[in-house]
């Protein structure tokens, strides 16, 4: 299982800081919610982690791997920032497979761990003849976020889950990142703008602004929700 | 204002020097051609004035500059998306638009030749009236022709049989001028006559042309209307009838499946299926070019041998990780992922040699070239020159877009690209003729071969070396890749 020990962690994009981060433990099995206004530095964390940003200053560790010195932790790791993840002149079933051989599924394993996402996808995803470029950008985002959980990884990273989805789908892929969370002990990461879907299955949540965690909150009892409404003036 | 604050303008120093220094180089050809055609002209046809010729050639003058804006000029259908969104309406943004066109520099740029040509045979009858005349007129017609061009290329792309148009076109001018007793160059030439003597009939042919300018800008305007969003939808593959899944690279491991990724690469992105085409038009070009009497020297012969072996990759792997640019965080996020798809492109552009070593090997056959040159070359391809082009993972950091045509948005590379291609295209001939002159021919091919086999043979170390190196610069290349995207 996967813990993160992020130690020191900056990064400036000119005069502005992105990520300014002491110390942050986040702990084997947790499921955190990365909460904050547009800048305020979650997808810039997103990428330090995963080591597609040079970070000016200090560390993340996964497993007591530095993220910039070893490629180790990929193996345990899935991810879906943006449309930059996928490999759009596939078919999502080839890029579903691609993505299971390299971390050495056979096609018969990954039609298997493609059942769990079949309501998920509906009719529109698989069988379609399709190219991923000419999805629509809510299926894309699904493709990307069922690929980032195919080869059932340890630690999962993804950012805006929700954006683009229809309700019902932001509604299933609440429950099964909830249950693959609770079935398998991986540590999930997720950034949101929606505080109600963020608030519904994350049970800690970290407040960003201007690159810094400003609140560690535990929401456990699913008390969080308040304060990050009046955090952020919702009425 | 698009080109100068693209991400790669400062960056890319090489590049916009050399662009300038080409711009230059041929600004002065153009001036050396007007003078010296005019003397020529003076000499050959002591009858007749230098600039009745120039127009009796008008057509071929226009021809080859139908011909050069396949490589520098992109249909204005291309751009309208952009503004789309704003406030304007489509037929003055359409408008605009052809109107920016007409007034691009690049149709001015025949003056380097026609001023000078001008000033030196016109001047003496005409004066300075009749240089203005007849460049001004010689400017009209490559507007003219810059609309003729604008109108055929968007009827290519919406399909590819439009290509007839233009070769039907050129096809009938060219043949009713040969069988009927040269109509064509004598209309040009009348033509290009009454630019000069501005009178009455050069009124009526500057109205003329620019009456054919309006009506070819006006065919334009309804093409783009009518192409408008079949450009923006991109619809054309929306449903494939069949995925064709290349299974046999499935017993190669992951390997094989990043092979089977450049296949579906090569085939399902336009970018890159133009390119693949123009290397095997190339190929085949070579071979033919192999069994003619040009080619028959030492010289000509490791020429056409070595570049039918290794135009593919130098078409191919100078652009290597820039088409990967568009998901390079998807497969950074994945271990040792770069060092299998270096693996798989090498392997796969290696196997990719057999095409041209077939196609070659009637040429054995009948004596044009011996089977240790085949050999040696191959393996002096897959040895030497694909380790150099390789080199360009570790610094290639533009991104590369998939579905933009070869001449549209981002045609060129970086320097050091501009760079590693030349090298890749000049060097080896180079080394082949110069080891050919130290040593003899078939002592020079036993070494190719034998360096080419070495170096073929431990790939595997170099490309783990470029893996590396890309590692290290990982951070640049993928904030390069992000921003050009």
């Amino acid at each position: 299982m996967a813990t993160i020990t992020i130690n020191n962690l900056q990064k400036n994009f000119g005069e502005k800081r992105a990520c300014d981060i002491e110390q942050y433990i986040i702990n084997n099995g947790d499921m955190l919610g990365l909460v904050g206004n547009n800048g305020a530095g979650k997808t810039t964390l997103f990428r330090l982690m995963l080591d597609l940003l040079q970070a000016d200053n200090g560390t993340v560790q996964i497993n007591n791997i530095e993220s910039n010195r070893s490629e180790e932790w990929k193996k345990i790791t899935g991810a879906f920032i943006d449309e930059s993840f996928l490999i759009d002149y596939l078919t999502p079933e080839e890029y579903f497979y691609f993505i299971g051989k390299m971390y050495e599924l056979t096609k018969e394993q990954v039609d298997e761990r493609l059942v769990i996402f079949e309501r998920f996808m509906g009719d529109e995803v698989l069988g379609q003849k399709k190219y991923i470029r000419n999805f629509s950008a809510g299926n894309k985002q699904k493709i990307g976020i069922i690929a980032a959980m195919i080869h059932h990884p340890e630690l999962l990273i993804l950012d805006e889950p929700f954006n683009f989805l229809d309700p019902s789908s932001q509604s299933i892929i609440k429950h099964i990142l909830k249950k693959y969370n609770e079935e398998s002990g991986a540590t999930i990461l997720i950034s949101s703008h929606n505080l109600n879907h963020t608030t519904d299955i994350c049970p800690r949540i970290a407040l960003l602004e201007n690159g810094k965690i400003i609140r560690d909150i535990d929401n456990k009892e699913f008390t969080a929700e308040k304060e990050l409404e009046e955090y952020f003036n919702v009425d | 204002m698009a080109a100068k604050r693209h991400p790669m303008f400062e960056k890319n120093r090489f590049g916009k020097f050399f662009v300038y220094f080409m711009m230059l180089f041929w600004a002065g050809y153009f001036v050396f051609f007007g003078v010296i055609f005019s003397f020529a002209f003076t000499d050959i046809f002591p009858t007749m004035e230098p600039y009745h010729i120039m127009n009796k050639g008008l057509l071929i003058v226009l021809s080859i500059d139908f011909l050069m804006r396949f490589i520098f000029q992109k249909t204005s259908t291309q751009e309208v998306k952009h503004y789309l969104l704003l406030p304007i309406k489509k037929k003055k943004l359409f408008n605009i638009l052809l109107y920016k066109s007409g007034v691009n520099g690049y149709n001015a740029f025949w003056q380097f030749m026609m001023v000078p040509f001008a000033t030196l045979t016109v001047f003496k009858i005409y004066g300075i009236k009749g240089i203005i005349g007849y460049c001004l007129g010689f400017y009209l017609l490559m507007v003219l022709n810059n609309f003729w061009y604008l109108l055929c290329r968007t009827l290519m792309n919406e399909k590819t049989v439009f290509v007839l148009i233009p070769i039907t076109f050129y096809g009938i001018l060219a043949a009713i001028e040969f069988a009927l007793g040269n109509p064509i160059s004598t209309a040009t030439m009348n033509l290009g006559e009454s630019f000069i003597k501005c009178d009455f009939m050069s009124i009526l042919s500057f109205l003329g042309v620019g009456l054919a300018i309006y009506g070819l800008a006006a065919i334009n305007r309804y093409l783009m209307f009518k192409n408008l969003y079949a450009e923006l939808s991109k619809s054309s593959d929306s449903k494939i009838k069949r995925v064709s899944e290349y299974k046999f690279f499935e017993r190669f491991g992951e390997v094989g499946e990043y092979c089977r990724l450049e296949l579906k690469l090569l085939f399902r992105n336009k970018r890159s299926k133009t390119m693949f085409r123009m290397s095997c038009f190339l190929i085949i070009m070579l071979t033919a070019m192999l069994f003619g009497p040009s080619y028959d020297g030492p010289v000509g012969k490791s020429f056409v041998v070595i570049y039918n072996f290794a135009i593919l990759g130098i078409m191919m792997l100078t652009q290597v990780m820039s088409f990967e640019g568009n998901y390079l965080d998807g497969l950074m996020s994945r271990k040792e992922s770069i060092y299998n798809l270096l693996r798989a492109k090498y392997y796969f552009y290696c196997c990719a040699t057999i095409i041209p070593f077939i196609l070659m090997i009637p040429a054995v056959v009948m004596g044009k070239i011996t089977i240790l040159m085949l050999f040696a070359y191959a393996f002096f391809t897959t040895g030497f020159i694909y380790c150099i082009l390789l080199q360009l993972a570790v610094y290639n950091c533009k991104t590369t877009p998939l579905n933009e045509s070869v001449i549209g948005r981002q045609a060129t590379g970086t320097g050091f690209q501009s760079l590693i291609s030349a090298s890749a295209f000049g060097i080896p001939l180079l080394i082949s003729n110069l080891l050919r002159i130290c040593l003899g021919q078939t002592a020079s091919l036993w070494i190719l071969l034998i360096s080419g086999v070495i170096l073929t043979l431990t790939s595997h170390i170099w490309i783990k070396n470029i893996y590396k190196r890309f590692m290290v610069r990982r951070y640049k290349n993928m904030d390069g890749f992000r921003t050009t995207k």
